[in-house]
C-alpha cells in the first residue's frame, strides 16, 4: 500500500518529477493487449521495460509529488481514490495477463526512476521465475459459500419488546413473552433455562451443519486443485444480514481441470438438503493469491 | 476527500464508552447463559436451582434489554467484530 523505494525520510520530489509505477512482471516483451491501455489518471503511457532473463515489467512514469509515502497515505485514505487506484491496477495486470503468465506486484510499487526498478527486480529474478514457471498454464478460480439463514435462527428467544429496527417480528413464535415482570409463573425460570438450552443447542448445530458444509465444498475443490487459500469470511456488512458466508477460497488450478473443478463444486448444491446453500465459482482471476506476495 | 471524518463528539464519545461496557456485560451474561445450559446437562441440578438458576439469567437478560433501550442501543450493536476471529458475541444464529 505505500511507496517501497523508501529515500531519505524527507524525500520532497521536484515539481513535475516522476516516479516509476511497476504494475506486473511477465515472459512477453509485446504489448499485445496493453496497447492503448492506460494506467494510473496522471500519468504517462504503459511501458515494456526489459528486465535480465527476458523477464518484462509492466510500467507507467506516475507524477512523483502524489505518489510519495505521505501523499498516497492521504490519498488512498479516501475510500474513492483508493477503489480508482485498486481498478486501474487490477484492469492494467489483467490486460498484462492476457499473453501468458504474470507476477501481480502490490498496489502503487514505486521507483525513485526506472533504473532502480530494473535493479531492484532483477535482485528477485529467480523468485520471478520460479512464480512464473508455477502459473503457466493456470489460473485462479475462486470459492464462495453463503449459506441463507433459517428464519427461526433470526428471531432468537427475548423476554422482552424487542427494540425498534429488528429483523424479525417473529417472537412470539419462539414463546417469548412467558413470565416477564413481577408475578411470573411459578416455573418461568426453568422455562426461561430449557429455551436458552434450546437456543444453544441450535446455534451449536447450526455452527457444525456450515463448518461442515465449508469443509466438503473447500476440500472438493481442492482436491483438483495444485494449491489452495482460505481467507477469513467477509461479514454480514457486505453480505447482507439474510446471508452468511462459509467460505471464502482460492484455488490455483491447471487450465485443464478449471471446467472439472467448476462442475464438482456446482454439483454440491443439492448435497445439503435442509440447508439454503449457494455456491458460487469464479475464475479465471489473474493468480493474486498465489505470488507468494514477496514485494520487491 | 470523501473519506470518514474523526468524530470529536463528547457525547458520542460518552455514548460508545456506554456501549463498550455493555458489550462486556453482554459478553459475560452470554458465557453465564452457556455455562447453565452445562450445569442442566450434567444433571447435577435440583428443580429449586434449576428454577433460580433460570430466574437470574431470565432478569439479566431483560435488565440487558433495558439498558440498551434506555441508551438507544440495540442489542445486535454489541457486538464487535474481530476480523479474522469473527464476532466476540454470539450473533443469531451463533
Amino acid at each position: 500500500m505505500s511507496a517501497t523505494d523508501r529515500g531519505p525520510a524527507a524525500y520532497a520530489p521536484a515539481a513535475g518529477a516522476a516516479a516509476t509505477c511497476v504494475f506486473a512482471v511477465r515472459r512477453s516483451g509485446d504489448p499485445g493487449a496493453l496497447a492503448g491501455r492506460t494506467g494510473h489518471a496522471g500519468g504517462g503511457p504503459l511501458r515494456l521495460l526489459p528486465l535480465a532473463g527476458s523477464l518484462w515489467a509492466v510500467v507507467q512514469s506516475v507524477p512523483a509529488a502524489e505518489f510519495t509515502q505521505e501523499a498516497l497515505r492521504q490519498r488512498l485514505a479516501d475510500p474513492l481514490v483508493l477503489e480508482n487506484c485498486a481498478r486501474s491496477h487490477h484492469a492494467v495486470i489483467t490486460a498484462a495477463a492476457e499473453d501468458g503468465p504474470v507476477v501481480p506486484l502490490p498496489l502503487a510499487t514505486l521507483f525513485t526512476d526506472e533504473r532502480r526498478a530494473v535493479d531492484v527486480l532483477d535482485q528477485q529474478r529467480s523468485h520471478l521465475v520460479g512464480v512464473l514457471d508455477r502459473l503457466t498454464g493456470r489460473a485462479e478460480w475462486a470459492v464462495k459459500v453463503h449459506i441463507g439463514r433459517p428464519a427461526e435462527a433470526r428471531a432468537p428467544a427475548r423476554s422482552a419488546p424487542r427494540a425498534v429496527g429488528d429483523r424479525t417480528g417473529a417472537d412470539a413464535a419462539t414463546g417469548t413473552g412467558a413470565g416477564t415482570g413481577a408475578g411470573a409463573d411459578a416455573d418461568a425460570g426453568a422455562a426461561y433455562l430449557t429455551r436458552v438450552r434450546g437456543r444453544e443447542r441450535d446455534r451449536r448445530a447450526w455452527q457444525d451443519a456450515t463448518l461442515h458444509v465449508a469443509q466438503q465444498v473447500h476440500d472438493t475443490a481442492a482436491a483438483l486443485a495444485v494449491a489452495a487459500v482460505r481467507r477469513t469470511p467477509h461479514g454480514p456488512r457486505i453480505t447482507g444480514p439474510e446471508r452468511h458466508q462459509v467460505l471464502n477460497a482460492a484455488f490455483l488450478v491447471d487450465d485443464a481441470r478449471a471446467e472439472e473443478l467448476a462442475t464438482a463444486v456446482r454439483a454440491l448444491h443439492g448435497a445439503f438438503p435442509g440447508l439454503d446453500v449457494h455456491i458460487d465459482v469464479s475464475g479465471p482471476w489473474v493468480p493474486y493469491s498465489f505470488t507468494e506476495g514477496r514485494r520487491p | 476527500m470523501s473519506g470518514p471524518t474523526v468524530d470529536l463528539d463528547p457525547d458520542n464519545a460518552a455514548r460508545d464508552l456506554v456501549s463498550l461496557v455493555l458489550t462486556l456485560v453482554e459478553l459475560v451474561r452470554q458465557l453465564l447463559e452457556r455455562q447453565a445450559v452445562r450445569r442442566l446437562d450434567q444433571d447435577d441440578l435440583t428443580p429449586d436451582q434449576e428454577e433460580r438458576l433460570g430466574l437470574a439469567l431470565m432478569r439479566l437478560d431483560e435488565a440487558m434489554t433495558e439498558l440498551c433501550a434506555h441508551h438507544g442501543l440495540r442489542r445486535e450493536d454489541l457486538n464487535l467484530h474481530l476480523g479474522p476471529l469473527g464476532p466476540l458475541l454470539a450473533e443469531d444464529p451463533w
